[in-house]
């Protein structure tokens, strides 16, 4: 049986994983059914793989990487709020009112210094991070390398979970600067995007979806001792599905 | 908005995407001095459009306006005919003919060998939207709603237009030549 352009739009979706389970369980006995369709999507695949593996990754060059910075040179972050005992004054004004209204506006208070709500600094530590050449400080998949990382440098660190079958495979850990002080975070990838996952001291109970900023979305639960925060461009829905999966995940013994 | 808000929401949206956005640019222009230059005027056009970000996909909103951008370039220096391919859609795509290949697929394993010049020749050679919506897919790694967000059509011309362009590559580089 030959292929209609129809089932041609379909094999290429069911490759990508766009079908429905539904209408990929359907697709799926048809293929079994068509060597025709077997073989296409052996070819489809092929091309899948190689423009992967041969395709160089384009990077933007420094030159256009300063032009562009330039159009829009952004005040650096931590500053903004250190303007002086006025504007603290402000913000905790606002915060009050910000509680009093119910929503969210945890401030960074493990350290002296900086004074910006901690959503905003873990999404500046998460975009910091996409900019440099490498999103980790010690890069594996391995937790069994990562958490050992972690404990030569901070005086706690956190649960390191193998997400891989889930499809959140681990890419590494980092420590950011939360305040002044030294944090770790470990980064998952989903698909293309990445996962920055910080750990803090315990602040309060519960898991929350927080508002995005910039796009980005933020899950924050409490574990014990440690509070996480994970912040990404992936969708709330899945996000929250990697903050399931990674409470579920069995730790390191 | 003032200016010390979208300087930083500019920090935050579009610079962790340069690297998408010049890959983009690139493969839609063709060549390096181009795709900065496009990169660079989208820059700008996001940087003055920050406050229209409505949150939401971050990466999405700098590639459709880099896309954009690169496509008005491509008007200003490119025959019109690199981008009319309206007519193309309708285009038959030449597929082999399957049931002589069943078993061993010769043409997989000479697109599994294909060199990158000769993929990067392969790709080039598609009409401008159709080799843009395999870039987003297969280079860049965006789901089809992201697609048809950024090249503003629906998910079923994205489908269409992917698996067109799939299918050409796929019959050049399986070709034995």
């Amino acid at each position: 049986m030959t292929m209609t352009e129809n089932d041609r739009l379909l094999l290429n979706a069911y490759i990508d994983g766009e079908l429905d389970p539904a209408h990929a369980l359907e697709f799926e006995r048809r293929l079994a059914d068509n060597p025709a369709f077997a073989d296409e999507r052996t070819r489809i695949e092929a091309l899948r793989g190689v423009m992967r593996e041969r395709l160089p990754r384009e990077t933007a060059s420094p030159a256009l990487r300063r032009r562009v910075a330039a159009l829009a040179r952004p005040q650096p972050f931590a500053t903004t709020w250190r303007a002086g005992w006025a504007s603290m004054a402000a913000m905790a004004a606002s915060v009050a009112i910000a509680f009093a209204a119910g929503s969210i506006a945890t401030l960074v208070a493990i350290g002296p210094g900086s004074r910006e709500p901690l959503p905003e600094v873990l999404v500046a530590s998460h975009v910091r991070a996409l900019m440099a050449s490498q999103t980790v400080d010690v890069a594996s998949s391995d937790r069994h390398t990562v958490k050992p990382w972690f404990n030569g440098k901070l005086p706690q660190s956190p649960r390191v979970v193998d997400l891989t079958a889930q499809g959140f495979p681990l890419v590494g850990g980092r420590i950011d600067v939360i305040g002044l002080t030294p944090v770790p975070t470990l980064v998952y990838r989903a698909r293309q995007h990445v996962i920055s996952l910080t750990a803090l001291p315990a602040s309060r109970r519960g898991e929350t979806t927080l508002p995005p900023i910039d796009g980005y979305n933020i899950v924050e639960w409490t574990d014990g001792q440690l509070t996480y925060w994970a912040v990404s461009d992936l969708v709330a829905s899945e996000l929250e599905n990697f903050a399931r999966a990674f409470r579920a995940g069995e730790a390191e013994p | 908005m003032d200016r010390g808000d979208s300087r930083t929401r500019f920090a935050n949206v579009v610079m962790p995407h340069l690297d998408d956005a010049y890959s983009l640019a690139r493969w839609v222009t063709g060549n390096r001095a181009d795709a900065e230059d496009v990169v660079q005027e989208a820059c700008l056009r996001a940087f003055r459009g920050i406050g229209g970000f409505s949150g939401g996909n971050g990466r999405a909103w700098v590639l459709t306006i880099v896309r954009n951008a690169a496509y008005d370039w491509l008007r200003k220096n490119r025959s019109p005919a690199v981008i009319q391919v309206h007519d193309l859609e309708a285009e038959r795509v030449q597929v082999p003919d399957d049931a002589t290949s069943a078993g061993n697929n010769p043409e997989a394993a000479l697109i599994a060998r294909a060199d990158e010049a000769k993929l990067e020749a392969a790709i080039a050679s598609l009409p401008a939207m159709f080799r843009d919506t395999l870039v987003l897919r297969d280079v860049q790694g965006l789901d089809y709603r992201e697609i048809a967000a950024i090249t503003c059509v629906p998910i079923g011309t994205v489908m269409s237009r992917l698996a067109r362009a799939r299918g050409r590559v796929i019959v050049m580089l399986g070709a034995d030549t």
